[in-house]
């Protein structure tokens, strides 16, 4: 208890407040750019932040990875593009709300879930950290392996009806996955020499690529035809009303229950929590077949998912000294030269600082909502743009995006490319999500169920209760639903039968 | 009515040109001015890294960069160019100007990459010094049954293939450090490679494979924490990190192998650059905000002459391409 007096009163100084302040500012800047993620803005501060106070810097870098998790939905919502990858799943509900003139619904809860769900995984931090973490570690390569199979069987899910489609915009996504080097032997594969394919598909410029380059590229196609596409010009309501703030609490509670496990588990994040967070608020919906089309729900599950992961990850990274993402891995680095090694020796030698942290992280995620409420009636104002002045800003946002993370112009083609495949994949009703899926997912199952066959023969994965209980969960997600139709099928018949006799 | 308004419009739009022109003239004017100087540093100088912001060998470049900047009074600029293993910012550095203007940190991956299908040759480059080393070392986890290298070792000689060694990837040092510990013990190990050094360590730390081969900067934290024990490090002698941990050497494995950094340029700068640069490394590196870095990452600052690193990456280079043959 001594510890988190202690943990607290160290805040009690306004240059942290003020560091406070401009890591929201910040954090909510660059994840409303597509792109520009949070674990760059976090790695661009932290060469600021390292002749700080070790307090003041985390401040900095610890807001902007809160308040990025606010700031991403926005593009997401309004124009399809993810703002950061955890908000991939946010597209999938946001977007089509957008368009259906809800879009100031979607945005407002949007936020509310988030600072729900960022509260419930800070909550977890605070109070389980060392049991959680010492689960984490449980995680081997078979147990990734079953959980990565689990996230796989999702592609059903997001295929939005059509499933033989989704199924193979998922294989396309699979072989995506593969290029690269190999992850055992390092060989190269599918890089036609191009070294900047050796470390795989650049993945963020493929994302931007997939959702907002296609989009925008759909929109000038549809107006070229005449069809004056209709542009989002009116927000609709803005507080959810009480049957929706009814609506949101399942969903919620679902994202905030995957985001929880997710975040806990190291070297996976939010993009991830989300999309299974929206499949299985979809299977637990009294209205699934709404889902990818504009519900409520499905923005709920995903964002409320993504920002429960940060206190897995925080966990993760303070307990085992292992990155929870990418944003920690960051952040340990920083960490280290303030003389702070996370690991748990940090619990032994500075208990106050997880208090410390998980204040900060409290603090920045109702700074960041209450900026999030007010800063929305600005959008209003770019929306009422004439479409080709969005759209050039939009593709000067996605190509700087793209350029910046990694400096790299062959980046910029990939977005092309990949806007280009999802153009044609949206004019066919071929599915992005299951895409996305299969090249997040691809390399992880590979090189996880590899590495286990490397160890024991992959005894582990019949052998592990984690990996047993994830496998049959997967095997279930998948059968499940056709038994159900097929029962569904035999009573409907059976039904028409009586009614002829 | 209209017609005078769009007139009003017109006009201050190209006011409003003709002063971003001016104000973009001026800046040119600036920079004109700083680069007509004779003296090397003159002007802005480039300082690459084949990496992404934020990790360890970026935070090197930065670390040098400010020390550089006091030292030469002209801004050094840190810039990410990664992808591909490191490769791809390597490549980039070999098709710069050779004036001394863009120089690059090139970890040990310079050496390494050119075996493995990349299209790099250390000749191509012009080493200015050595920055530090990171040594390697061998550890298993704290409930193991192995209490010595040599216990372990025996192990991997009674049933081969049975120990697992997890490392940071394929081809990496550290796969490297695994692999020459086998060969010079005779056993087979079975190697898992993991995305980074990281969740190598975390492998072993929860018991999944039987001994990682990693740089101390991860093991010895481990090690104090109480989650891992080091058996080994691969050095020439013990480590001030970790005083009491034998070398391999001492017992009888002749294994020295260890990651670093080193601070290059592309081949063809001018001697007397050469020397400029060299000199004011010598100071960047000794400096003591660049000496805490290092070490607080629980590696070792460290100097070589120009000479001297030239040498040194080509004998590593050599030695790693009959390592990568034997692996």
């Amino acid at each position: 208890m001594n510890d988190a007096i202690t943990g607290f009163a160290a805040l009690i100084d306004p240059t942290i407040g003020l560091c406070l302040v401009v890591g929201v500012l910040l954090g909510t800047l660059v994840g409303a750019v597509p792109g520009i993620s949070a674990t760059m803005a976090v790695a661009l501060a932290a060469g600021f932040t390292l002749t700080l106070e070790p307090l003041q810097g985390l401040a900095v870098l610890l807001s902007i990875y809160v308040a990025a998790q606010f700031g991403d939905r926005v593009p997401a919502i309004l124009i399809n593009t993810p703002g950061t990858p955890a908000s991939i799943a946010t597209t999938f509900d946001g977007y089509p709300m957008a368009k259906a003139g809800r879009a100031g619904i979607a945005l407002t809860s949007s936020a509310l879930v988030s600072a729900v769900g960022a509260l419930a995984g800070i909550l977890i931090l605070i109070f389980a950290a060392q049991p959680v973490a010492a689960f984490a570690l449980r995680f081997g390569p078979a147990e990734m392996f079953a959980l990565v199979v689990f996230g796989l069987t999702m592609m059903v899910g997001v295929s939005g009806g059509n499933v033989t489609k989704g199924l193979i915009a998922g294989a396309v996504g699979l072989l995506f996955g593969a290029v690269g080097r190999d992850p055992i032997t390092g060989d190269t594969r599918f890089t036609f020499g191009i070294p900047e394919l050796s470390s795989g598909i650049p993945f963020i410029a493929a994302i931007i690529g997939l959702f907002g380059i296609a989009e925008l590229f759909n929109q000038i196609i549809e107006s070229r035809k005449g069809k004056s596409p209709k542009p989002i010009t009116q927000l609709g309501e803005w507080w959810p009303n009480r049957a929706q703030r009814r609506e949101l609490r399942k969903p919620t509670a679902i994202g905030v229950g995957v985001g929880l496990v997710v975040g806990v588990v190291p070297a996976v994040g939010g993009d991830i929590a989300g999309i299974i967070s929206w499949d299985q608020a979809r299977r637990a919906s009294k209205t699934p077949e709404k889902f990818g089309t504009g519900s409520l729900e499905g923005v709920a599950a995903p964002d409320s998912a993504s920002t429960a992961t940060m206190g897995g990850s925080v966990m993760t990274t303070l307990a085992l000294g292992v990155p929870g993402d990418s944003v920690m891995a960051v952040m340990i680095g920083s960490m280290v030269v303030w003389g702070l090694q996370p690991g748990p020796g940090l619990f032994v030698n500075h208990p106050d600082l997880v208090f410390s942290l998980a204040t900060i992280m409290i603090a920045a995620t109702i700074l960041a909502l209450g900026l999030a409420l007010v800063r929305m009636r600005g959008v209003v104002k770019l929306l009422t743009l004439p479409q080709r002045y969005l759209w050039a800003v939009i593709i000067v946002f996605c190509l700087v995006g793209t350029f910046a993370v990694q400096n790299s112009v062959f980046d910029v083609g990939v977005m092309f490319a990949f806007g280009l495949l999802a153009l044609v994949m949206k004019r066919f009703n071929f599915p992005a999500g299951p895409l996305v899926l299969g090249l997040i997912l691809g390399p992880l199952a590979e090189g996880n169920l590899r590495r286990a066959l490397l160890i024991d023969e992959g005894a582990a994965l019949y052998t592990s209760p984690i990996a047993v209980f994830l496998l049959l969960l997967s095997l279930l997600a998948v059968t499940v639903p056709v038994i159900r139709s097929l029962l569904i099928a035999r009573k409907i018949r059976a039904h028409a039968h009586t009614r002829t006799h | 009515m209209s017609t005078h308004k769009s007139r009003t419009t017109r006009t201050l739009g190209a006011v409003a040109v003709v002063s971003v022109a001016l104000a973009l003239t001026a800046c040119a004017n600036r920079s004109d001015v700083a680069a007509t100087g004779d003296v090397f540093p003159s002007k802005t100088i480039t300082f690459l890294t084949p990496t992404s912001a934020g990790g360890a060998t970026d935070l090197t470049a930065r670390t040098l960069a400010k020390e550089l900047e006091d030292e030469f009074g002209v801004s050094v600029v840190v810039e990410n160019r990664p992808g591909g293993a490191g490769s791809v910012g390597i490549q980039y550095l070999a098709g710069t100007a050779a004036d001394g203007y863009t120089i690059a940190v090139l970890p040990v991956e310079v050496s390494l990459l050119g075996h493995q299908g990349y299209d790099i040759d250390p000749a191509d480059f012009d080493f200015i010094a050595q920055a530090n080393s990171q040594p390697g070392s061998i550890a298993v986890p704290v409930d193991s049954p192995f209490q010595t290298l040599d216990e372990l070792i025996v192990a991997a000689e009674a049933d081969p293939g049975s120990i697992s060694i997890s490392n940071a990837g394929p081809g990496s040092i550290w796969n490297l450090g695994a692999t020459d510990l086998g060969l010079a013990a005779g056993v087979e190990f079975t190697h898992v490679p993991f995305d980074g050094g990281a969740p190598a360590v975390t492998a072993a730390v929860g018991g999944q494979v039987n001994a990682v081969v990693a740089g101390i900067g991860e093991t010895a934290p481990a090690q104090k924490d109480g989650r891992l024990r080091v058996l080994a490090v691969l050095t020439d002698d013990r480590v001030p990190a970790l005083p009491d941990v034998p070398t391999a050497t001492e017992l009888g494995f002749d294994v020295v192998i260890g990651s670093w950094a080193a601070i290059g340029a592309p081949a063809g700068v001018p001697t007397d650059v050469v020397a400029t640069l060299e000199a004011a490394l010598k100071n960047a590196i000794a400096a003591p905000a660049y000496v805490e870095f290092i070490e607080s990452g629980g590696n070792i600052p460290f100097f070589r002459s120009a000479a001297d690193t030239t040498a040194f990456v080509q004998t590593e280079s050599e030695r790693f391409a009959s390592l990568l043959a034997g692996s």
